[in-house]
Order: C-alpha cells, then sequence, then structure tokens
C-alpha cells in the first residue's frame, strides 16, 4: 500500500509549486508536479505593441527577468533585421551575467542551502563576529519569548538530518547572510547599465540606452571583483562542503538524464559563438540542437489548446477545470523526448563537446577533489555543482568583457518596425534553456509564446504519459519520514524552479 | 511622533471614502491603526498572481539591509520565497498565524477573481486564503503594481479576470486600513520605509489612492534630471539619444514617484536617467490598455 504524500506549497522556490510523491516502503513510487498558478502573458500580449514585449515579459518573473527580456529581443531582432553594436553586445553579456550571479547565489543560499544547513546552531556560536553575535542574540530572545513562531521565517521547519558539525553550520549562516550582500551588490552590477533591476529599463532591439564611459567600467568592475572572491572562497567551498557532508545524493535525484541547452552570451556579432554552447544530449550522446524539434503537450494540463503543436503555433487556453489536468505546466518535449535544461545541462553540453577548457578543467577538479566520476553529476548535487562552477565562470567573463567596452562608442543601433515578421529569441535563464516565439501583423504583436525552463523541468507527464524532469528525478528516492519529506524538497529544489516563469 | 486619537480618526475617515465605505467602518479602522502602532505586528507576506520581484526588489534593500529588517523590525510569519518551512508546516504557520491574527498583511501579486483556480496556495484557492487572511489582519499592505492596482495581470485581454487587493478586498466587504504601494516592481525603500513607518509611528500620510505621499507625491517629470532639456525642447528622437525621452513615449508626466531622485539599486541609476523612457510601472495604469505601447517608435517608423 502507497501513501500519498502532498508538499503544497513547495517553498524556498519562486512562485507556487505543489509535489505530490506516492511513497512505499520508505520509497517514492510516482511524483506529480503541479504549477498552480497562471496568469496568461502570452494572450495579453496579443494586439500590443512589439515593443511592450521585452518589458511585458521581464514581467513574467523577478528573478530571471532579463533573461526574458534579452529572449524578447532576440525574437524582435530576427524579425527587425538589426544586431547591436559591439557595445551593446557585451553590455548585453554583463547585464545578464550579473543577474545569473545574484539568481545562483540566491539559490543556493537563500532558497536551497536550509535544507542541509541547521540555523539552529547559531545558538552554539561562541566567536567574536558581532553580526553573527546579533543573530545569537536574537534567535535566543525569540526562543525564550512567547511569541506564536519563534525566529520566523527560519523556524519552525522539516525536522531531519542536517549538518551536524557545528562549525559548518556557523560557516553557512554566516555565507547566508554574505550571501545577502552579495546578491544585492550583483544587482547593483546590473542596474549600472540595466537603469534598474528587477526588470531593467535599457534593454532594446538593438542594444542597450545606457551610454559607456569609463567611471561605469571601473565601477562594474569593481563589484565583480567582490564577486569573484565570494564566489571563489565561499560559493564553490560550500558546495563542496555540502557534497562532503551529505555524498548519498550523488546518488539521489538523477532525473531524465537528457540535457538540452540553447547556449547563452554570444561572443560574437552573429550570435553565433557562445561562451555556453547550444547542444543536446541524449543517452550520454552529444547531438546538434534543432529548435524545430520542440513541441508542447498539453494533455494533463488545464489548457485545452492543441497538443503536441510547436511553439511558433503555439497556443495557449485556459481551463481550469479539465479532467484528468493537475498542472498549469505545459509539457514541452524536444523529438517527444523528456529534457532537463539549467546550469547542469549546460555544464554537459560542454563538457562533452570539450572545446570550452575551463568547463573541462573546473569540473575535472571538483570530481577529483570529491573522488567522483563525470556520471555523478546527474544527481541533486551535481545541479548544485555545475551552477556553482558556471557562475564562477561567468564572473571571470564579466573582467573580460568589461574590459571590451569602449566608453565614446554607441551601445544602441537604430532599427525600424516592420508591418509584419517572425522572430524566434532563444537564450538561456539562470534556470536553463529560455524561448520566445514572435509574429508580428499590421504593426502588432499577433502570436507570442514562451517555452520556459521551469516549463521543462517541473513539466507534467507528455500526452504519452513521461513524466517531466523532475518527476522522474523525484521516482525511487528515499523518504525516511512521511512527515517530513526533506528527501524530496532537496531534489526538486535543486532543479531551481520558478513558476512564474513556468507557467506565465 | 505618536498618532493621537483625533488623527487616527481623521485618516480612518479619508481611509474609509477611499475605499468607499460607510461611516461605521471609521471607528473600528481608527482602532486597527490604533493597535497596529503600538507595538510590532507580526507580518504575513502573501503573493497571488506575482512574479517574486517586489519580493527580489525588497532583498536588495541596503540600510536596513534584510537581515537587520527581519531581526529588528518585523517578525515575518511566512514568505513563500524565503520561509525555511515548506509544505504542511507551511500550512500550519499560515493557518495558526491567521488564526492568531493580529499581524499587518502583506500582499504581492493580483487576484485571479475571474478564475480562482489560477492561483492555488496549500490546496486552498488563494481568493479564499487572502479573505481569511485580509479579515484578521490588523491591516494590508498591497505591494508592487499588481496588488495595487491589478498590473499586468489585470491588463486588457487577460484571461484570468485578475483584480487589485483593494478592488476585491472592496468587492469582499473587508474594511481594513489599507497601504498602496505601487511599482513594477516596488522600491525597496518604499516597502521598507512604509513598514518601518507603520511599525514604529504608525500609517503615513497617504493620497487618495492610499500611497504613502512621502513617496508618491510629486510626478516623475517634476524631478526628472532631463527637466531641462524639456524646457529647452530638446527631445531625443531616437533610443540611447540626450535630451528629454518625452517625443519616444515617456510616461513621468503621469506617473507619481521618486525614481529620480532616490534611484535604484543603491543609489546607482534610474530608467530614464539610464536613457530609457519611463513606462510608468508605478501608475495605476501600468500596461492597462493593449492601444496603449510603452514607447513612440512604431508610429515614427510608419509616419516617417
Amino acid at each position: 500500500m502507497s501513501t500519498t504524500v502532498k508538499i503544497d506549497p513547495l517553498t524556498r522556490i519562486e512562485g507556487h509549486l505543489a509535489i505530490r510523491i506516492e511513497v512505499e516502503s520508505n520509497r517514492v513510487i510516482n511524483a506529480f508536479s503541479s504549477g498552480e498558478m497562471f496568469r496568461g502573458f502570452e494572450t495579453i500580449l496579443k494586439g500590443r505593441d512589439p515593443l511592450d514585449a521585452q518589458q511585458i515579459t521581464q514581467r513574467i518573473c523577478g528573478v530571471c527577468p532579463i533573461s526574458h527580456g534579452t529572449a524578447s529581443i532576440l525574437a524582435q531582432e530576427t524579425a527587425y533585421g538589426v544586431i547591436p553594436p559591439k557595445n551593446g553586445r557585451l553590455l548585453r553579456n554583463l547585464i545578464l551575467g550579473a543577474n545569473f550571479i545574484q539568481s545562483h547565489i540566491l539559490h543556493f543560499y537563500h532558497l536551497a542551502a536550509l535544507d542541509f544547513v541547521d540555523i539552529a546552531a547559531i545558538t552554539k556560536y561562541k566567536g567574536k563576529d558581532p553580526v553573527l553575535q546579533d543573530l545569537k542574540a536574537w534567535v535566543q530572545s525569540e526562543l525564550s519569548s512567547n511569541v506564536l513562531y519563534p525566529a520566523a521565517p527560519f523556524l519552525p521547519r522539516f525536522s531531519g538530518k542536517y549538518i551536524q558539525s557545528t562549525k559548518l553550520n556557523i560557516q553557512g549562516i554566516k555565507h547566508y547572510l554574505d550571501a545577502l550582500d552579495m546578491r544585492r551588490l550583483s544587482h547593483k552590477m546590473c542596474a549600472i547599465f540595466g537603469g534598474k533591476v528587477p526588470h531593467a529599463a535599457t534593454l532594446f532591439p538593438g542594444g542597450i540606452t545606457e551610454k559607456v564611459t569609463a567611471l561605469k567600467i571601473a565601477s562594474l568592475k569593481s563589484i565583480i571583483k567582490k564577486l569573484q572572491v565570494f564566489i571563489d572562497n565561499s560559493y564553490l567551498a560550500d558546495v563542496a562542503e555540502i557534497a562532503i557532508a551529505f555524498p548519498e545524493y550523488f546518488r539521489i535525484g538523477k532525473g531524465c538524464g537528457n540535457f538540452l541547452a540553447y547556449g547563452v552570451f554570444p561572443e560574437s556579432a552573429d550570435n553565433s559563438i557562445k561562451l555556453f554552447s547550444s547542444g543536446v544530449v541524449v543517452g550520454g550522446k552529444l547531438m546538434a540542437f534543432d529548435s524545430a524539434k520542440i513541441t508542447e503537450d498539453v494533455r494533463y494540463s488545464f489548457l485545452s489548446s492543441l497538443s503536441g503543436l510547436r511553439p511558433s503555433d503555439g497556443q495557449t487556453v485556459p481551463d481550469p477545470h479539465k479532467n484528468g489536468a493537475y498542472s498549469w505546466i505545459k509539457a514541452p518535449r524536444y523529438n517527444g523526448t523528456v529534457m532537463e535544461v539549467g546550469p547542469l545541462a549546460r555544464i554537459m553540453v560542454d563538457y562533452l563537446k570539450g572545446e570550452n577548457q575551463k568547463v573541462k578543467d573546473l569540473v575535472n577538479g571538483l570530481l577529483a577533489r570529491l573522488d567522483k566520476k563525470p556520471k555523478d553529476l546527474v544527481s541533486t548535487l551535481g545541479r548544485h555543482a555545475a551552477r556553482a562552477i558556471e557562475c564562477k565562470i561567468i564572473a571571470d567573463k564579466c573582467v573580460e568583457w568589461a574590459e571590451q567596452l569602449t566608453p565614446g562608442q554607441p551601445a544602441f543601433r537604430d532599427f525600424t518596425i516592420p508591418e509584419s515578421g517572425r522572430g524566434m529569441g532563444l537564450t538561456e535563464a539562470p534556470r536553463g534553456a529560455l524561448g520566445h516565439w514572435l509574429e508580428i501583423r499590421d504593426y502588432k504583436i499577433s502570436h507570442y509564446q514562451c517555452v520556459v525552463p521551469t516549463t521543462w523541468n517541473c513539466s507534467p507527464r507528455d500526452d504519452k504519459g513521461n513524466p517531466g524532469p523532475a518527476e522522474q528525478a523525484l521516482a525511487g528516492i528515499p523518504i525516511a519520514d512521511i512527515k517530513n519529506p526533506i528527501e524530496a524538497t532537496r531534489v526538486v529544489r535543486s532543479f531551481d524552479p520558478c513558476i512564474a516563469c513556468a507557467v506565465h | 511622533m505618536d498618532i493621537t486619537r483625533r488623527k487616527f480618526l481623521e485618516l480612518s475617515t479619508k481611509m474609509a471614502a477611499m475605499m468607499g465605505l460607510g461611516a461605521t467602518a471609521i471607528p473600528k479602522i481608527a482602532e486597527a491603526m490604533e493597535q497596529l502602532s503600538a507595538g510590532n505586528a507580526p507580518v504575513l507576506w502573501l503573493q497571488g498572481q506575482s512574479c517574486s520581484g517586489c519580493s527580489v526588489s525588497l532583498l536588495n534593500s541596503e540600510e536596513p539591509g534584510p537581515a537587520q529588517i527581519l531581526t529588528g523590525y518585523i517578525s515575518l510569519l511566512f514568505h513563500s520565497t524565503i520561509s525555511a518551512s515548506t509544505g504542511d508546516v507551511s500550512m500550519q504557520v499560515l493557518n495558526s498565524s491567521i488564526d492568531h491574527g493580529g499581524y499587518l498583511l502583506v500582499v504581492e501579486g493580483s487576484v485571479p477573481a475571474g478564475m480562482p483556480e489560477a492561483c492555488v496556495v496549500g490546496g486552498e484557492l488563494f481568493t479564499k486564503q487572502l479573505l481569511r487572511a485580509a479579515r484578521n489582519a490588523k491591516a494590508v499592505i498591497a505591494v508592487g503594481t499588481c496588488a495595487t492596482f491589478g498590473g499586468i495581470p489585470a491588463a486588457e485581454n487577460n484571461p484570468t479576470g485578475a483584480e487589485s487587493v483593494p478592488d476585491f478586498l472592496k468587492k469582499n466587504g473587508i474594511s481594513k486600513p489599507l497601504i498602496r504601494i505601487p511599482g513594477c516592481p516596488a522600491h525597496p525603500d518604499w516597502i521598507v520605509g512604509t513598514l518601518v513607518h507603520v511599525l514604529k509611528f504608525g500609517i503615513p500620510q497617504l493620497d487618495k489612492k492610499g500611497r504613502p505621499k512621502m513617496f508618491f507625491s510629486k510626478l516623475i517629470h517634476d524631478q526628472c534630471p532631463r527637466f531641462a532639456d524639456y524646457e529647452r525642447e530638446n527631445f531625443a528622437k531616437t533610443f540611447s539619444e540626450d535630451g528629454c525621452l518625452f517625443m519616444l513615449g515617456c510616461l513621468g508626466p503621469l506617473t507619481h514617484a521618486d525614481c529620480t531622485l532616490r534611484l535604484w539599486n543603491s543609489g546607482t541609476n534610474s530608467c530614464i536617467k539610464a536613457g530609457a523612457p519611463c513606462i510608468g510601472c508605478a501608475s495605476e495604469d501600468f500596461a492597462a490598455s493593449a492601444s496603449v505601447p510603452f514607447y513612440r517608435k512604431t508610429t515614427l517608423s510608419t509616419e516617417e
């Protein structure tokens, strides 16, 4: 007899996710992922001015707005026939890169780490750091008070096996606090040329409206330096510590094992060379990516639109009472196959491709240190490790991009919006491959579809009944205590789900 | 700076009028406001049809930073993005906090009034959860343009019948002290400044729409770094050019907020400063009509 366990809401992710697992003899035998919030962006965009799109679609997600703005702009640039000048391309990489860094730091420390770090360990702190002493005093006064939930929002939580070492826990807590400053700084870096974040103002087809000056380049480089120190000394080290403390998570949460990346951070004007490559990995083999192979199933989604359509013809017609449906998320598939997207997918593609020496060196270095093999990366811990490695590569690359900027040169090239046109914008969000499909008729948006990272990762079953990547990653994992299914939350959070994105 | 009973009544009268409520609601509102200013009310943060952008923006608060806010100013009972609790534990915290009452309710995101199934939390329709939480709240703060005015989820052609939090509560006969902090996202200073004022000094002065006057009393245009260009009719003809951005569709002349003076991300920049026209993200009509574009580029191109 199996027991159904609901984890609803699954917090410390972006948005409204409910996970249902069927547990038998302390093992998950079946899992269901439900996106629980719908707004209808694709319908709202219809009939609007095409230039509204990069602003409206940024509001799909407050964690990765820059990626949506970028996808929208790339789709528009195809339709308008414009490419940004060199400064524009570099600024886009820097704005997007800064937001990747803030998102990855936020995800690891503020969303995922509390599944591993025992925050209550602060009461055992004996050191002299005034910030930690303050935190300890606060937690102690809360615990001795008669408030309803002392030390909220850090307590209560699932009981379970957290890190045992007080030293490691204190280090985790210290870095949780440091990371608050680091992600704020990443956003400050983003705003130097983005105007403001979340929801940057300066992103336009043709480039960036902000001007390049020597002072702005210097400010940006000053911030990157601080971020590099944190990523190198804290983030990468903390991921390794968690990997050492929880080695079983190199086996738990494997998922479908197929990976898809569109590639991101163009290094050439025509978008053909990118810092992270596009590619598809099925059964351990790397193949070239073909956008025509993307379709979206909706059999189990609260949508009455046709199933199996390509995004260029996709529809989004809500049917909240649909029989058999259990999620607002569609089920995108590549050539009919379930695909995981995200930092692990990007790292796997480049690792197998073997041309990016830095990816190879960092992955091999970490694997050697932890005595693991490349296949172990396909796991809960592998996702965290890939994210941290990628974060370092991006931060280091930001220095190079900043140094390639030329003050006084334009970052924007003017364009004309045609009466009709089509465009596809493929990029990556921090949590995976992101595509926007646009059609213009009579100077207005006549069609808009977004296929978003978490649409892939947290998708429900497809028409053939194949579970989505997160659903597959949950199947078979151990659950020690069905009242505290912390193992399942660790697996799901390793995907860095964003439900506002996934459903939009 | 204690607010006297008379001031509470004055403010409550204005608030009741703003919410379209009768005179009978005034003493109730005044009482709630008085209670609220007496101590550090716990905070319950709910997300409806939101992108979490206002929560991310709040994390960008520098002085005080998020850790100081959480330990020194508010007791954040529940916040879906930050809380250590998850699943059933979250629902226990949420339910017993609501039963206990006496908190400040912050809402981010709009309400899918026309399609309640479009937002579900812990197996409960968000519409029901919001009413339950609002009934026992001392006051409600709508954060961000979606919650305050409906924003993009409530824009023309939206399929979910999305509404702002104040509209939804009013329709359901709930009268509570209410503050609107618009912005897409809301600036961290607007959120923190309002919260701290409420907790330490009582409800701040609000305008007719319920926005704190200290942040929203002036038009962006009147505080614009490019105002001299406007006066001299030195208009930018395309994006990234110097000059006033009015001809490109800048909505600064219609939008009440202090972005251009306060600046975003620790005083780093603002939309207009960075060469991008204001799209009016803090205004009541933000993105409301499909036929009113953010920019005037298309029109210029087709006329040429």
